[in-house]
């Protein structure tokens, strides 16, 4: 049996899931210090579900901690980059284009040394080791612990930042060191971000982990845990301290593989309904759709693999104007339960138009019998189009696809959709978040350009197959229970050789019983 | 004679995404580079076309190869201005002005920046009025200037310079070096004189291009809100008409490289049930429009293609299905009108089995 926690920004959720049945569920608003808020939703959970701690093989936990450090700056250690990419690569410094209010957080510590590769796996220029040694005192001497590196085509030829991190162990022996190659994809000036904001996080997650290990403890259980990634696998617990970056979206992730689930349906599109947006996210074979673009967390550019997901200004709390034709984005959002008409308050909202078209018996419904039929109407045409238009633009193709509707807002929801083929709202679909933590793989992801000029295609995908199912097994996959879930491959305009940008996933089920 | 400081540059990009009709690459490394030196060496100066002194020499100078080597190995600081000084030593010369290939996409920035740096103008012109994939389908050779010597430049401070027979041979050549020297380099080349430079540039996309993109991005929303600012900006330029072509959505993108190019085709469907669907048929740039079995702009005329929420410029890299965009074809500047300009530059020069019809004199309705 697993349990599964997802520590929100609002609410913290839990389930105990025994395979994909749910055995118990809660919800809490989640409380200011981590380890209560956890051991309380321990508790509830087992006692809900009449478990022993014996009973339990992993806890699986989902955090937005991180995500909302970056975001409000705060506990972020000062970081120092070493950049390996001279003689080229001088035209832009590093962190020239974050925040002033973030780069402060950090500091100036930008490093610059000879190094990294080209598109054909050549040297850009081989590494001097005095130099670096040199720079390492630097970073020493100004009591610098966290230390993003990032070499120029790392994520195909990794050799420089291996190097380099050795070098500067030597001189600084207790450093926190990020390797771009480990958290980011191609594109040097985005990855490079993801590894300083990784490093920076460095001293939180350590502190996070503690805490969860803590709670856990305390409750005596002491099978393995996980944390949930932003790609909807996990990573070993011990493996947080070092790459905290890459729960930044595990949130809306574990939404989507929770709402998988629930509904038995792989290929669908998930409506994530709150208080004040929709979150829509494609599922294809039970993992979400990824973004391809560049992703901005907190105000820096980065590339992480984060699921596509696309917000509109609709929810639960949504304020509607006096003829119904626009709604939202404006929200009372968590004041919903006071400022809303059916409760008493004087906003009309989305929930209030529902309430009075008789679909839904929410608060008070004396307080909404004045509204006209005509308002009602038109509001409910406009909630389901914007609902319909949002969905349109983010299916794969033409055909209507199943809708999977999860959150509080889901109950605005109440006539057909013409872009689905049906719509579900499964049982349980409010703890979705922590379903999709429960029920997570270890994965493991290698891309790299490669040239089908110089080696055949096949080879090509058996290599980066076997390297990213090394990576999964590292994680904590069952050798033996290994995937491929998708191969990617991207043809490189203007090159010759057929040079293309392959990218392959691989997730298995994690291996059983008690790994510590 | 007018400046473009580095607050102008997040504009120039915007409008040179639009002109540069799905091609030109991400601008955002040029961007950064282009900002970064402008603060540093201070404004550059612009030249009208028609400014240009008789007695001027005028070097073109911009970045060739696969964009996506930008994404990791970044430009050197000095790289571009390493191909101008490389070129006088090589000839002999004293260049007098720079001027970009194209005003599409990360080109557009790079001239200004060593304009500033060398303290000689960046003419307010370019070679193509917009993105094109090849060097023969430049205005410089179209008009009489031969591309070389053309100095290549890399990033470790190699330089090659190539002498070709002519302008099909030259894309030959500095197709070749840009991948042996490492994916992407700077080319100094079709070095003219005043009187030439004149005749064979398509003047004054520089400030267009800076203009339209204040008009977008101070925009930021619907399209359709700005569109009769759009006329007018057209109007007052030495573009052709603008229409609008198409409103829809994206409902299949697909494309494939062949012989070094992204090749492919998008297609688009009407909001209105009773319109046919639009095709794109691709070549790096958005190349022929057709409704139905109609042709309704054809390169050079300019296919241009934004988000309709946005106003923001769709590269045909970042297409696919379900964004809702809107369609403008271009009239192509008077330099794309000539016989020796549509035999490199239409349809049937990339191999599509189409006659060009200019944009203005084909019925839309």
């Amino acid at each position: 049996m697993r349990i599964g926690i997802d520590v929100g920004g609002t609410h913290t959720d839990a389930v105990v899931m025994n395979g994909n049945d749910v055995l118990a569920t809660f919800k809490a608003l989640t409380s200011a210090d981590v380890k209560t808020g956890i051991i309380e939703a321990l508790d509830a959970v087992m006692a809900r579900a009449s478990l022993n701690a014996a009973d339990i093989t992993a806890v699986m936990i989902g955090t937005t901690q991180f995500t909302n450090a970056v975001i409000e700056r705060r506990e972020l250690s000062p970081t120092a980059i070493i950049r390996a990419c001279l003689p080229t690569g001088t035209g832009i410094p590093p962190m020239c284009d974050w925040p002033e209010d973030i780069a402060a957080e950090l500091g100036t510590n930008e490093y610059r040394v000879f190094g990294g590769h080209i598109f054909d796996g050549s040297e850009i220029h081989a590494l001097d080791e005095a130099q670096i040694k040199q720079v390492a005192e630097d970073i020493r001497d100004k009591g610098i612990k966290a230390i993003a590196i990032a070499a120029a085509f790392s994520p195909m030829e990794h050799a420089h930042e291996f190097r380099i991190s050795e070098l500067v162990r030597e001189v600084i022996p207790d450093a926190s060191i990020t390797l771009s190659h480990e958290i980011g994809r191609l594109g040097i000036i985005e990855r490079e971000n993801a590894a300083l904001l990784n490093a920076a996080l460095g001293e939180l997650a350590t502190r996070v982990i503690n805490s969860m290990t803590e709670a856990l403890n305390e409750r005596n259980l002491h099978c393995p845990f996980y944390v949930s990634q932003n790609d909807g696998t996990l990573m070993a617990a011990d493996f947080i301290a070092r790459y905290p970056a890459l729960t930044f979206a595990s949130g809306p992730t574990n939404s989507l593989r929770g709402a998988a689930v629930l509904s038995g349906i792989d290929d669908a599109i998930v409506v994530d309904i709150g208080g004040t947006t929709s979150d829509v996210g494609v599922l294809a074979g039970g993992f979400p759709r990824e973004s391809n673009s560049y992703v901005d967390v907190g105000g820096v550019r980065t590339n992480f693999r984060m699921p596509d997901i696309m917000a509109v200004g609709l929810g639960g709390g949504s304020l509607v104007n006096e003829d119904g034709s626009q709604i939202g984005p404006k929200s009372v959002g968590h004041r919903l339960v006071t400022e809303g008409l059916v409760f008493g308050g004087d906003q009309l909202t989305s929930t209030d138009i529902i309430v009075a078209s008789g679909a839904q018996d929410v608060g008070n419904p004396e307080k909404v019998k004045h509204l006209s039929a005509e308002l009602i109407e038109a509001a409910t045409q406009t909630m389901h189009r914007i609902v319909d238009d949002a969905i349109d633009k983010m299916r794969p193709s033409e055909e209507p696809v199943p809708i999977i509707l999860v959150g509080g807002g889901s109950i605005l929801i109440t006539r057909e959709l013409s872009t689905a083929s049906r719509v579900i709202c499964p049982e349980h679909a409010e703890v979705a978040n922590a379903v999709g933590a429960a029920i997570a793989p270890a994965g493991g992801e290698v891309e790299s350009i490669v040239s089908y000029g110089k080696i055949s295609r096949e080879e090509a995908i058996a290599a980066a197959t076997k390297e990213a199912e090394d990576k999964a097994i590292a994680a904590g996959a069952d050798p033996d229970r290994l995937r491929v879930l998708d191969i990617e491959e991207n043809p490189m305009s203007y090159m010759a050789d057929n040079a293309v940008k392959l990218r392959v996933k691989v997730v298995g089920e994690l291996v059983q019983g008690n790994k510590s | 004679m007018s400046k473009i400081s580095a607050e102008n540059i997040e504009d120039l990009c915007a409008g040179a995404a639009f002109l540069a009709t799905g091609g030109g690459g991400d601008p955002y490394v040029s961007q950064l580079l282009a900002i970064r030196l402008l603060e540093e060496h201070g404004p550059a100066t612009l030249m009208s076309v028609g400014d240009i002194p008789d007695d001027f020499t005028v070097l073109a100078i911009g970045m060739v190869g696969a964009p996506t080597v930008t994404l990791e190995q970044l430009p050197t600081l000095d790289e571009s201005v390493k191909a101008f000084d490389a070129y006088e030593e090589y000839t002999g010369k004293k260049i007098d002005a720079v001027i970009p290939f194209e005003v599409g996409g990360g080109n557009s920035t790079i001239p200004l920046a060593v304009a500033a740096m060398r303290n000689v103008p960046c003419i307010d012109g370019d070679g193509m009025g917009r993105a094109l994939p090849e060097a023969q389908m430049m205005t410089f050779p179209i008009y009489g200037a031969h591309p070389t010597p053309a100095v290549l430049s890399d990033s470790w401070g190699n330089s090659a310079v190539l002498h070709s027979n002519d302008a099909h041979t030259f894309e030959k050549h500095i197709r070749a070096m840009a991948i042996a020297m490492g994916g992407m380099i700077t080319s100094a080349e079709h070095c003219m004189d005043g009187a030439l430079a004149r005749r064979a540039t398509v003047p004054g996309t520089i400030t267009f291009a800076v203009e339209l993109g204040k008009l977008l991005r101070q925009h930021d929303g619907l399209i359709d809100a700005i569109e009769p600012q759009l006329y007018e900006l057209f109007a007052s330029s030495d573009y052709g008409t603008v229409k609008k072509l198409y409103s829809g959505k994206v409902i299949d993108s697909k494309r494939q490289i062949v012989d070094g190019y992204d090749v492919g085709t998008a297609t688009l469907q009407s909001f209105d049930n009773n319109v046919e669907p639009m095709t794109l048929l691709i070549k790096n740039e958005y190349l022929v429009a057709s409704v139905g079995d109609k042709v309704v702009t054809s390169v050079p005329d300019l296919i241009c293609i934004v988000e309709q929420e946005t106003s923001r410029p769709l590269n045909a890299e970042r297409m696919r299905y379900g964004q809702r965009v809107t369609v403008f074809g271009v009239g192509c500047t008077e330099h794309y009108q000539s016989p020796e300009a549509l035999k490199v530059t239409s349809p049937r020069a990339f191999g599509f089995d189409i006659d060009h019809v200019p944009l203005s004199e084909i019925d839309h309705e």
